[in-house]
């Protein structure tokens, strides 16, 4: 099996890696690079949890190859954070309770961290619309819909 | 986005049922949660299972040679590496202990276990599952309970004749005297699909057998213990030399407290080369092996007055039950108790029978048979009401429970707020105003129990326990055998622990999912925690607060009839709060006291004569507004009103989180999630073709929260949260039933049902 | 004929619920374990029926058929008990 040395930035460091070329992202994220926030749930591209952002874009992490991503910037769930102090968003999802079992809130937050990026005064519609490529089982969705409208809505504002 | 009411609020206590954040939040929202599916152990080998292509087939020969020759490869197991035990979870009646999760005669359904493989790689298990080669004697297979009761259908379990599993028969008063006396009586037939449980994390293990006879498992899982005494039962193994261990868990709906697969193959092949083995379920193998909610085939004829008074109701169910009993029993009770539910009948009867057929198992799912129920229920009513000119609301209302209502020789109910109930959602119609023309409004009613009292896993434990020890700076422990599957029950129990013993939540640690550590308890299911290790913990919390106010006492020389309390860390007399001291400083002393050893409360609990049920019964009506396209048949939902009586709400993000999410499942058995099976196989084993509700397609949860008092309950509370997986389905038809005139008999209802249903219309005119 | 007392099981000696014949019926149905069957089989046969029949007829006929004849044979064989206990009593 052909193996090859890659470099991937994630969360602001570089990773080198031998690996498939065919290795998929998330697999090189979970267990090659060891960070295992991401999850997988679907052979499919169906169900999102596996979602990180790359180079400010929402991706599942299943559907393009480690290879693809050489020289972009990733971000996973563990990039959230910075010094032990939680993003908006982290903080909104605590308290509307925005998950239960916790399998999809990677994937959740890091579609919600790139829509809020990308829309400045969203209407629910358009929230909704923005994590809908992200399965639920638990939550049916309503209380992440309402973290996202209240950072999007500048409840929240960065610790100092 | 959504409207909250609370009517008759409660006084407002410290701790319970305020804004708390969830004790597991921080470890969900920063990537930290470590689930069985991210476990990995030093030396860990993967793997894959291989799996029956026949819906029926004797095992012949097995030869996995070639897959052992293949470089990688550690171990390849059979079901002549097992016990040949076959296990259930009804363990008190061996006849339905029927399943062999690794057969070693004869294969029952499409995808079951028939060999697996461990190898370094998960690549190399992959290829070497490819290399057994499996010699079948394909038998004759039967797919529908209806078919396989016949004579001449083929026998799935030796002695089970005519291949009835179990029978259930539920009666209650004069049923043909009611009959006698009705006005009106109307007969239907119903069909309710299965439903896969769809647990973001599919089923997964990881086991290690060292030569030291010890095993040591992280299982994806609902109940720790079960796995426990099921494994122990399994491989002949004491139980105490069985560790479980479950770490956050991806969801379970009812589909996690059996044995499966992976925890039962990743441990036969550990204990063939003493290696931990991994074993992950991929999506279709979760879709294909692991069980499913139970398909039923619903006769029920009805009789009432003219008035709407309910006189007598019988029905006989028919339900899929597939290849093994799982939880099947259970689910057949329940369907035919909650058949009933929330209305008084003179007479009710209910026969119930579970076939064999050669299909997936099928076993509970949240709602346990009840979301079947009043898909059936709720929407003949509604018809009877349309058939006899009667405001299909107040006719509910006049027939239904009552705090005090008995229902002979099974139920007595002590705390209902359904009548208020009513009033909410009568609110929300007429607050709604005139509907857009392709709109239309259905409404359901349900009750639901808060766990069962039954005991057929005959375990000789309490049903649940709680041990609540004081550290000396004031910071509490809490034990529970409770499983937190993401309704939050780690959260629930730290707020009945803080709130009864003085203290503010993130005082308390809460320690669970882990059999080394953790006291036994039934876990997750049948809606019993918040009532059953609430209460095993509020007796825990309060055995902690005597003994530790023994010390306030001594020192504070109070008249015998002044009381001690704590609330927010402060120990105060209940006449003088003013006066006081820290709560961190009684500790100390307390723990000189005792010899330098901690204060340790224990608490448990198990119901004693609580009927035949449940001790205690949460109630609900529900509204769904429902928009039709009339070409296509594809419905939307566009809004939602739940008006719900759980007693005292506790956990409050966790109650409106349940809510929500019990509603987006119970849509979902309503009109999207359809499995289509054809001779056996499942023909949508993917998310691409399994319709899963997403964002857009969610309404709003408007809540109406009327809160009661349940005697039984910790703090008067209930269950929330599988009760409203139940009225959906029926809400939906119902909405359909009031625009169209359409009476749908079959769920999930899919668009090309409505359409048909319109043309039928149509052509009768 | 009116029985003296409650019916008792004749297969296993319950006293189901009241003692009442269709008591006993629902008790029979219920358990359903083999020595029940075997004794339904036997009262049956002679009307090419058995336990499993009579079960299927329950599920899928409205009313309580099944259930009624069984009480019926259940009410007879007791009857018939009771008359030769009287009658062995006598001597």
């Amino acid at each position: 099996m052909e193996r090859q040395l890659i470099r991937l930035n994630v969360n602001n460091q570089d990773y080198e890696i031998y690996i498939n070329p065919k290795t998929l992202l998330v697999e090189a994220i979970r267990d090659h690079i060891g960070l295992t926030g991401t999850k997988r749930g679907c052979d499919t591209v169906s169900c999102g949890v596996c979602t990180v952002i790359v180079d400010n874009m929402a991706v599942k992490g299943c559907s393009v190859l480690a290879v693809q991503t050489e020289g972009k910037k990733i971000l996973t769930v563990e990039g959230l954070e910075v010094d032990g102090k939680l993003q908006p968003i982290q903080k909104a999802f605590l308290d509307e309770g925005a998950f239960q079992c916790g399998f999809c809130t990677s994937g959740m937050l890091m579609s919600a961290t790139a829509f809020l990026k990308e829309s400045k005064k969203p209407t629910e519609k358009q929230i909704r619309d923005g994590i809908e490529g992200n399965i639920c089982r638990c939550t049916g969705y309503n209380s992440i819909v309402r973290a996202i409208d209240a950072v999007a809505k500048g409840k929240y504002t960065e610790d100092k | 986005m959504n409207k909250y009411t609370v009517i008759n609020p409660h006084e407002p206590f410290r701790v319970l049922n305020t804004h708390v954040h969830n004790v597991d939040g921080w470890a969900k929202v920063t990537g930290r949660a470590t689930y069985t599916f991210d476990v990995k152990l030093p030396g860990m080998l993967y793997g894959k299972i291989l799996r029956s292509p026949h819906p029926h087939a004797k095992i012949k020969n097995i030869d996995f040679s070639k897959a052992m020759e293949l470089d990688g490869v550690k171990a390849v197991v059979t079901g002549k590496d097992t016990l040949g035990v076959k296990q259930g979870i009804w363990r008190r009646y061996k006849d339905l202990c029927d399943e062999a999760i690794l057969p070693v005669d004869k294969v029952r359904y499409i995808g079951e276990p028939v060999a697996a493989v461990a190898a370094v790689t998960e690549e190399i298990a992959e290829r070497a599952i490819d290399l057994i080669e499996v010699d079948y004697e394909v038998l004759p297979a039967v797919f529908e309970p209806l078919d396989a009761i016949k004579k001449d259908a083929p026998e799935i379990h030796e002695g089970f004749e005519r291949n009835i599993n179990v029978t259930r028969h539920i009666e209650w008063g004069d049923v043909d005297e009611g009959f006698e006396e009705a006005d009106y009586i109307r007969e239907d037939w119903f069909r309710c699909g299965g439903q896969a449980h769809m647990c973001m994390e599919t089923r997964c293990a990881v086991s290690s057998y060292t030569p030291d006879k010890k095993l040591t498992i992280y299982h994806s899982n609902q109940s720790p213990y079960y796995m426990q005494g099921l494994m122990a039962g399994v491989l002949g193994m004491r139980e105490g030399d069985i560790r479980v261990i479950g770490p956050y868990t991806g969801g379970g709906f009812g589909g996690k407290f059996e044995l499966d697969g992976a925890i039962f193959c990743s441990t036969i092949l550990s204990m063939k080369c003493y290696r931990p083995v991994k074993i992950v379920f991929t999506r279709e193998e979760d879709f294909i092996a692991t069980k499913r909610r139970t398909p039923m085939f619903y006769y029920s004829r009805t009789g009432v007055k003219k008035d709407g008074t309910f006189c007598a109701r019988e029905a006989k169910v028919f339900t899929n039950g597939g290849a093994y009993t799982g939880m099947g029993a259970t689910a057949l009770y329940l369907t035919g108790f909650f058949h009933s539910f929330p209305y008084v009948w003179k007479g009710y009867r209910y026969d119930g029978y579970r076939v064999y057929t050669n299909t997936l198992p099928s076993t509970s799912m949240r709602g346990f048979g009840a979301p079947q129920a009043m898909w059936c229920s709720e929407q003949q009513i509604e018809w009877i009401a349309a058939d006899l000119g009667l405001d299909p609301i107040e006719m509910r209302r006049k027939n239904a429970h009552q705090e005090g209502t008995i229902l002979p020789g099974q139920a007595t109910i002590a705390s209902c707020g359904i009548d208020q109930c009513f009033d909410e959602i009568k609110k929300w119609i007429k607050s709604k105003g005139k509907l857009r023309a392709n709109r239309s409004i259905g409404i359901s009613a349900c009750g639901f129990m808060s766990g069962g009292i039954f005991n057929w896993f005959d375990t000789p434990y309490s049903f649940s326990s709680a041990v609540v020890t004081i550290n000396q700076d004031g910071t509490v422990e809490l034990h529970v055998g409770a499983q937190d599957i993401g309704q939050g029950s780690n959260t629930t129990m730290a707020i009945i622990c803080a709130e009864t013993l003085g203290v503010k939540v993130e005082d308390i640690k809460v320690h669970s999912g882990d059999t080394d550590h953790c006291p036994p308890d039934l876990g997750a299911w049948g809606s019993r925690q918040t009532l059953m290790t609430g209460n095993a913990t509020k007796m825990a919390a309060e055995d902690a607060k005597k003994q530790l106010l023994e010390f306030a006492y001594a020192q504070s020389g109070l008249n015998i009839v002044y009381d001690l309390d704590i609330k927010d860390r402060w120990v105060h007399a209940v006449a003088r709060p003013e006066r006081g001291y820290d709560f961190g400083e009684l500790v100390k002393k307390a723990l000189r006291g005792k010899d330098g050893q901690k204060i340790v409360g224990r608490g448990y609990y198990t119901p004693h004569r609580k009927g035949m049920i449940s001790p205690a019964y949460s109630y609900m009506l529900q509204g769904v507004e429902v928009e039709v396209d009339e070409e296509t048949g594809k419905i939307t939902l566009v809004d939602s009103m739940t008006a719900h009586d759980c007693g005292q709400p506790i956990n409050h993000l966790g109650l409106i989180g349940q809510l929500e999410g019990a509603f987006s499942m119970a849509a979902g058995y309503g009109y999207l999630e359809y499995m289509p099976y054809e001779d056996g196989k499942l023909m949508n084993p993917n998310l691409v073709d399994y319709k899963m509700i997403r964002a857009p397609e969610m309404p709003p949860a408007n809540i109406a929260e009327i809160d009661t008092y349940e005697p039984e309950g910790p703090y008067g509370a209930k269950e929330a949260g599988e009760g409203l997986t139940n009225p959906t389905a029926a809400a939906i038809g119902n909405a359909l039933f009031h625009r169209f005139g359409v009476q749908m008999k079959e769920c999930p209802i899919r668009p090309e049902m409505v359409v048909n249903a319109l043309k039928e219309k149509a052509q009768k005119k | 004929m009116a029985l003296s007392g409650p019916i008792i099981c004749p297969v296993c000696g319950k006293k189901a619920k009241t003692g009442s014949a269709i008591d006993c019926a629902r008790h029979m149905f219920g358990t359903g374990d083999q020595p029940h069957r075997k004794w339904v089989d036997a009262q049956v046969a002679g009307q090419g029926l058995s336990f499993i029949d009579l079960l299927i007829e329950q599920a899928t006929t409205p009313g309580n058929r099944s259930y009624v004849l069984l009480g019926e044979i259940i009410q007879k064989d007791a009857e018939k008990r009771e008359a030769q206990k009287k009658e062995s009593e006598k001597k």
